[in-house]
C-alpha cells in the first residue's frame, strides 16, 4: 500500500463550520473538504452515479424514513446533495442515504496541523490521501 | 383445484377480467330502496366518442339478442367451456361508472344493489364464477361500510372500483376503503371505462377526440394512479394492501418502475414513507391483468417486455370477454417459458385470490 501524503487545504480560520473548500489533489482527483459542526470531512468530488462534481451540491438536512404524512427533518448540515440528480450523501461517512451499503463516495482522513500553537491556535486543515 | 378441461388438458386457467352485465336495468333497479327505484338507472354520460361497432361483441349476444354478458349460460358456453376456464373473475364494467356520479347517495345505492345482484344471480350460477364487489370511491366511508357488509360472502374475491377519479387513488381520502379491504383480506382492483365521464378528471393533455384516442390514453391514467398509490403513501400505510390494475395495459410497467426508482434515489425526501425502491412495493403487492395484450412486431419483443416487468410475478391473464378487444387465451401470447406461462395463466391469480 502506498504511503499516504498530506495535502494542506487552508488555514482553519478560512474553513468555518458550514463551509467547504474544493481542492485539487494534484493527481487528477478533486476533493471537497467540509466543516460540519466544527469537524472536518473530505469526500471525493465525484458522484458515483453520473460523474457530477458532487461536492458543489447543497449542504442540507434530510427527512428520515417516517410514517405517511410525517416529515422528520434531521441531520441539518450533514447531508450533501449532488447538484445533478439530488442524490443524498452523508458527509460524515460518504454513504448515500438511499443505499448506504452499496452506493457511496470515497472519504479521506482529515486533520489540523498546528505549527506554532502559541501563535496560530487554529492551524492548517489537512487531508491525507 | 385446477380443473382438467377437455379443450386444454392440463391447462389451468384463471381469467381475471370477465364482464357480466344486467339483462335489463330492472335487475338492478328492483334491488334499490323505494325512492331510488323511482329514479331509474341513469349513469353519467360519456365523452361522446362511440366505438364504431359497439363495445360489446355482437357474436356474444344471447339467442334473442340479449346483451353480451347478460346470460350466465352463454358465458359458460362461449368462454368457460370453450377455453377450459377454471375460474372467471367477474367485473361489471358499466355500473363502475357510478364511481364518478355526482350524486354519491345514488352511487352508494347502485353499488349495494350490484353486489346483491352479483351474489344472487351470478355467483350461484356456476362455481367457476368469482365475484368483484363494487364500491363507490367518491364516498370512501360508505364504500368501507359496503366492503364490511359484503366481505366474507362466498367467492367474492376482490373489491373493484373505477380507475377514473377526481383525486388520484393514493390520496388519504380513500384510506377508509383500503383499511376495510385489508381487514377483509381482499385486493382492490380498478377498471377503466369511466374516464372522461361524470366528475372524473380528464387525461393530462386534455380531451381525446376519438374512441381510439380515448382508449389508447387509458394507460396514462393507470400510470398516474399507480404513481399516486406509491408516492402518496397508500402502499406504505397499508402493508397488507394488494392492488390489481385491470385492463390498463402493461407495456408501460417497466418504464414507470424504472422512472420511479430513478426519481426516488434523488427525491426520496419528498416521500419519506417510501423506505425502499418503489418497484419493490409493486413487485410484492400490485398485479396487472394482461388484456389488451401488447402486440409488438415480433413476439421476441413481447417476451423481453414480460421479462422486464417480471411477469412471472406481476401479470395475470385476462380475456375481457365479451368486449370487442378481448383476448383469446389460446392466441394472446406467443409460446412462453413453461414456468412463466403457469404463473401468468394460473399461479399469480391463484395466490392473489387465495384459491
Amino acid at each position: 500500500m502506498k504511503e499516504k501524503r498530506t495535502i494542506h487545504v487552508c488555514p482553519a480560520a478560512e474553513l468555518p463550520p458550514g463551509s467547504r473548500k474544493i481542492i485539487d489533489a494534484g493527481d487528477g482527483r478533486s476533493i471537497g473538504v467540509f466543516n460540519v459542526h466544527g469537524n472536518y470531512y473530505a469526500l471525493r468530488n465525484l458522484c458515483p452515479h453520473a460523474g457530477a462534481e458532487l461536492c458543489q451540491g447543497i449542504v442540507t438536512g434530510m427527512n428520515e424514513p417516517s410514517a405517511v404524512g410525517e416529515f422528520r427533518w434531521t441531520r441539518e448540515g450533514e447531508i450533501l446533495r449532488c447538484p445533478w440528480h439530488g442524490w443524498e450523501f452523508d458527509i460524515l461517512t460518504g454513504r448515500s442515504v438511499f443505499c448506504p451499503e452499496k452506493v457511496r463516495v470515497a472519504t479521506y482522513e482529515t486533520g489540523v496541523e498546528t505549527f506554532d500553537a502559541g501563535v496560530d491556535e487554529a492551524g492548517m486543515v489537512i487531508v491525507r490521501i | 383445484m385446477a380443473g382438467e378441461s377437455e379443450v386444454n388438458p392440463g391447462w389451468s386457467l384463471i381469467d381475471c377480467d370477465v364482464h357480466c352485465v344486467p339483462l335489463h336495468a330492472d335487475e338492478i333497479v328492483s334491488r334499490l330502496p323505494a325512492y331510488f327505484r323511482t329514479q331509474g338507472l341513469v349513469l353519467p354520460g360519456g365523452p361522446g366518442l362511440p366505438h364504431p361497432t359497439g363495445v360489446r361483441r355482437v357474436d356474444a349476444r344471447g339467442p334473442r339478442g340479449e346483451p353480451a354478458g347478460s346470460l350466465p349460460e352463454k358465458m359458460q358456453e362461449q368462454l368457460l367451456d370453450a377455453y377450459g376456464v377454471d375460474f372467471a373473475v367477474l367485473i361489471e364494467a358499466k355500473l363502475l361508472t357510478v364511481g364518478v356520479h355526482p350524486d354519491t347517495h345514488f352511487g352508494n345505492e347502485i353499488a349495494r344493489a350490484h353486489n346483491d345482484w352479483l351474489r344472487e344471480k351470478w355467483l350461484p350460477a356456476d362455481p367457476r364464477f368469482l365475484g368483484s364487489m363494487l364500491i363507490n370511491p367518491l364516498d370512501p366511508v360508505a364504500a368501507a361500510a359496503e366492503i364490511r357488509r359484503v366481505a366474507g360472502s362466498e367467492r367474492i374475491v376482490q373489491v373493484v372500483m373505477t380507475s377514473a377519479t377526481r383525486i388520484p387513488l393514493g390520496d388519504r381520502i380513500y384510506w377508509p376503503i383500503y383499511e376495510a379491504a385489508c381487514e377483509a383480506g381482499l385486493p382492490v382492483a380498478v377498471h377503466p371505462g369511466a374516464e372522461g365521464k361524470g366528475v372524473a378528471g380528464q387525461f393530462t393533455a386534455g380531451f381525446p377526440a376519438s374512441y381510439l384516442e380515448w382508449h389508447t390514453n387509458l394507460s396514462q391514467n393507470f400510470m398516474a394512479q399507480l404513481t399516486s398509490l406509491l408516492c402518496r403513501g397508500a402502499m406504505s400505510q397499508f402493508p397488507e394492501l394488494r392492488f390489481v390494475m385491470v385492463e390498463g395495459g402493461f407495456g408501460w410497467v417497466p418504464h414507470l418502475l424504472w422512472r420511479l426508482d430513478k426519481n426516488w434515489k434523488g427525491l426520496r425526501s419528498t416521500v419519506p414513507w417510501l423506505d425502499r425502491l418503489p418497484s419493490e412495493y409493486v413487485l410484492e403487492r400490485v398485479r396487472f391483468t394482461s388484456q389488451p395484450v401488447e402486440e409488438p412486431p415480433s413476439s421476441d419483443q413481447l417476451l423481453e417486455l414480460l421479462h422486464m416487468m417480471q411477469a412471472e410475478r406481476t401479470l395475470m391473464f385476462s380475456s375481457d370477454y365479451p368486449h370487442w378487444d378481448n383476448d383469446s387465451p389460446l392466441r394472446a401470447f406467443p409460446r412462453l417459458p413453461e414456468e412463466m406461462k403457469e404463473r401468468i395463466f394460473w399461479k399469480n391469480a391463484a395466490e392473489l385470490y387465495r384459491l
